[in-house]
């Protein structure tokens, strides 16, 4: 069981920004994607899950065997691919308790029963040192940016995706943001999820530590390793990937 | 008999219509309103019979009514009143609520005392069709003193193409009452056209609170409504406004609301979807005249098909209306590339020491909201559905009528998912 990407080329407008990405994230699996501003990290993210912006010329998107690089984004979602956004989009209007429980029904046949759906939630806020006030108000209206982020991973907790995409969910966050954030992240967690953690800092890592490290510099996926790929890129920079690529390729 | 004076303002009215032409209205711009393809010589008054019980009425007006516990209903089909039913309790302590028609001949000095205290037969054609010709109406007098909780109801049904219905609707809140007025304006889709040309009147006296909602789905016909309701507020009175239009062939309204003495405060949230090949024309005026007098209006309106619409909206305040302060905001937006939305909104400041601000949007669904949505599983249609939603929430919320509620987003549901094919293209395109 499992996400895979194989040879993934993507255009945004005329420009190409993957060129022949490779990755697969197992059931069970935490991956870390890391790599610096532009080098295409959220593009994959983005086309993991279907933006209608971004092109794909080559290469193949698979969930558990699916082939799925051209479904519609709520398709993915069904077949239990999620993606916590690094800029959340505003729906105004609509409350964060209606909206979880639109997107809960989404992929059930028969409605989730009011009681079921109210202690599913109220679990799930706890679990997010989530106020319950935080549910009456319009999903990300006037939210801080720690706010946004623990609405991301509510989402993710109430969906309980096989497969979830992480998009730099650790930008902007203060360190008591970040652990609880981290935390919701390990506990969801387990053998029933895959997950990939975009990241440009390392700082996350220090608290969900992932099992694969994979370092992508424009475009393509460089290099490749456990969690102490992660602790030698804090220590080195990205200067350090960047030449020993160009120093490979010469 | 009639009293005379009843008799002398349809005569007169009678002449303005005879004299005035059937308006174009045209505004710089794009903007024309025309009446070219209504057939008025092939309308005409009908009339039917009183029904015994709710059950009986049009199957549109039971459901739109939904079996609500109501204070009072009175049922117009066509030109005739069909149903009137008040809770007894009412009438101890001195409320009136029957047909305007019956009021003429049972309270005349009353009617005499408040009828078209501000409106006008002089107002055009169609002020001077109602003003000459209406039947049946209604009448509301709330004594002072007075709080009815459950909401005062009156609908204006047609059912029948060939049509023409003339309403009238007067309305008389005495000091420091409070009630909730509703009017539903409603037809069931038939082939063929009728018109519905309304008067509406309200006056809400001294420290009285009073809300009211207009609601108009006139269906698929070819229904034309052209209509002018004015709402006059007293001294430290409060109204709240919610007028909502979800359908007519062609709709031209005028809606006024007045803070006519020191103190008055009003709230005027209204809401249009229209669809298909409507049009619709509202001209609203928040009319200050006198000082420390407050108002908020907030119009939201969505388009579907090639229907166009139009909302125009004037703050008005007068010389030596100091201290007021007053907003209006007016928003559209667009769900196909055929419709077409204007939103004007326009000051008219005639005094130097007041509040007042203005603005006015036209916008389209984005599609990063839509993106995001379906990453949660919802289908596109659904995030389209849920965001127009949330768009009215503001203005729906504010009705606090949770019937109405209901009865509002389940017409705009339906509304999306019959335009859903259009609004999939025009957002596929862009």
């Amino acid at each position: 069981m499992s996400l895979e990407i194989q040879n993934l080329h993507v255009r945004i407008e005329e420009r190409e920004i993957l060129k022949g990405v490779d990755l697969k994230v197992s059931k069970g699996e935490t991956h870390a994607l890391m790599g610096p501003n532009g080098s295409g990290k959220s593009t994959l993210a983005n086309t993991i899950m279907g933006n209608p912006n971004y092109e794909v010329t080559e290469g193949k998107i698979f969930v558990n065997g699916e082939e799925l690089t051209e479904a519609d984004p709520d398709d993915r979602a069904k077949a239990g691919v999620f993606m916590a956004f690094q800029y959340p989009a505003t729906i105004p209007g609509v409350s964060v308790a209606n909206f979880l429980r639109t997107a809960v029904n989404a992929r059930r046949e028969e409605p989730i029963k009011v009681k079921e759906f109210g202690s599913m939630l109220r679990a799930n806020m706890d679990l997010l040192r989530i106020d319950p006030e935080f549910t009456k108000r319009y999903l990300n209206e006037g939210f801080s940016g720690g706010e946004k982020k623990r609405a991301e991973i509510l989402q993710m907790a109430m969906l309980r995706p096989e497969f979830a995409v992480l998009d730099e969910t650790d930008s902007g966050l203060d360190i008591d943001a970040l652990r609880i954030v981290s935390d919701g992240v390990n506990a969801l967690r387990g053998p029933d999820m895959g997950t990939l953690i975009i990241t440009h800092y390392t700082r996350i890592l220090q608290y969900v530590t992932p099992d694969f490290v994979h370092i992508m510099l424009d475009g393509r996926i460089v290099r490749e390793g456990g969690s102490e790929l992660a602790g030698e890129l804090e220590e080195k920079g990205y200067d350090w990937i960047r030449e020993e690529v160009a120093a490979g390729a010469a | 008999m009639p009293p005379s004076y009843m008799e002398e303002r349809r005569h007169a009215a009678l002449e303005v219509y005879e004299r005035e032409p059937v308006p174009t209205w045209r505004r710089s711009g794009f903007w024309t309103t025309t009446l070219r393809h209504l057939r008025l010589d092939e309308l005409e008054p009908r009339h039917y019979e009183p029904v015994g019980s709710f059950e009986e009425l049009p199957g549109d007006v039971v459901d739109a009514l939904n079996g609500e516990e109501l204070a009072g209903l009175i049922v117009q089909r066509g030109a005739s009143t069909i149903f009137t039913q008040v809770d007894p309790t009412l009438a101890d302590d001195g409320v009136i609520f029957t047909s305007l028609e019956r009021a003429v001949e049972e309270h005349p000095d009353l009617v005499e005392q408040w009828y078209m205290k501000r409106l006008s037969e002089d107002e055009g054609k169609f002020p001077a069709a109602s003003a000459a010709f209406w039947t049946g109406g209604a009448f509301l007098y709330v004594p002072k003193n007075v709080q009815i909780e459950n909401p005062i109801q009156v609908v204006y049904v047609i059912d029948e193409p060939g049509t023409a219905q003339y309403a009238h609707t007067l309305g008389v809140v005495g000091e420091f009452s409070e009630c909730y007025l509703r009017e539903y304006d409603v037809a069931p889709d038939f082939e063929g056209q009728a018109l519905h040309a309304g008067g509406f009147e309200l006056y809400c006296q001294a420290g009285s609170q009073v809300k009211l909602a207009h609601f108009q789905d006139w269906g698929s016909g070819e229904v034309y409504d052209i209509s002018t309701k004015r709402v006059e507020i007293g001294r430290d009175a409060h109204c709240s406004w919610v007028p909502i239009h979800l359908g007519g062939h062609l709709t031209k309204q005028t809606l006024d609301i007045i803070t006519a003495e020191k103190g008055s405060d009003m709230r005027h949230n209204g809401l249009y979807f229209t669809e298909g090949t409507e049009h619709l024309d509202l001209f609203t005026t928040d009319l200050h005249e006198q000082g420390n007098t407050t108002g908020d209006t907030v119009w939201k309106g969505a388009l579907t098909g090639e229907s166009r619409a139009s909302y125009e909206g004037l703050i008005h305040i007068v010389e030596g209306a100091q201290q007021t302060n007053t907003y209006l905001q007016t928003h559209s937006m667009l769900l196909s590339p055929k419709a077409k939305a204007d939103a004007i909104p326009s000051l008219i400041v005639k005094t130097d020491d007041v509040s007042a601000s203005h603005g006015g949007t036209v916008g389209e669904v984005d599609e990063d909201q839509v993106f995001y949505m379906m990453t949660r599983g919802i289908s596109r249609q659904e995030a389209i559905r849920i965001l127009v939603e949330g768009y009215f929430e503001p203005v729906i919320g504010r009705l606090e009528d949770e019937p109405l509620e209901a009865l509002v987003r389940e017409r705009i549901a339906g509304k999306i998912a019959a335009a859903e094919q259009s609004v999939e293209e025009y957002i596929a395109q862009r």
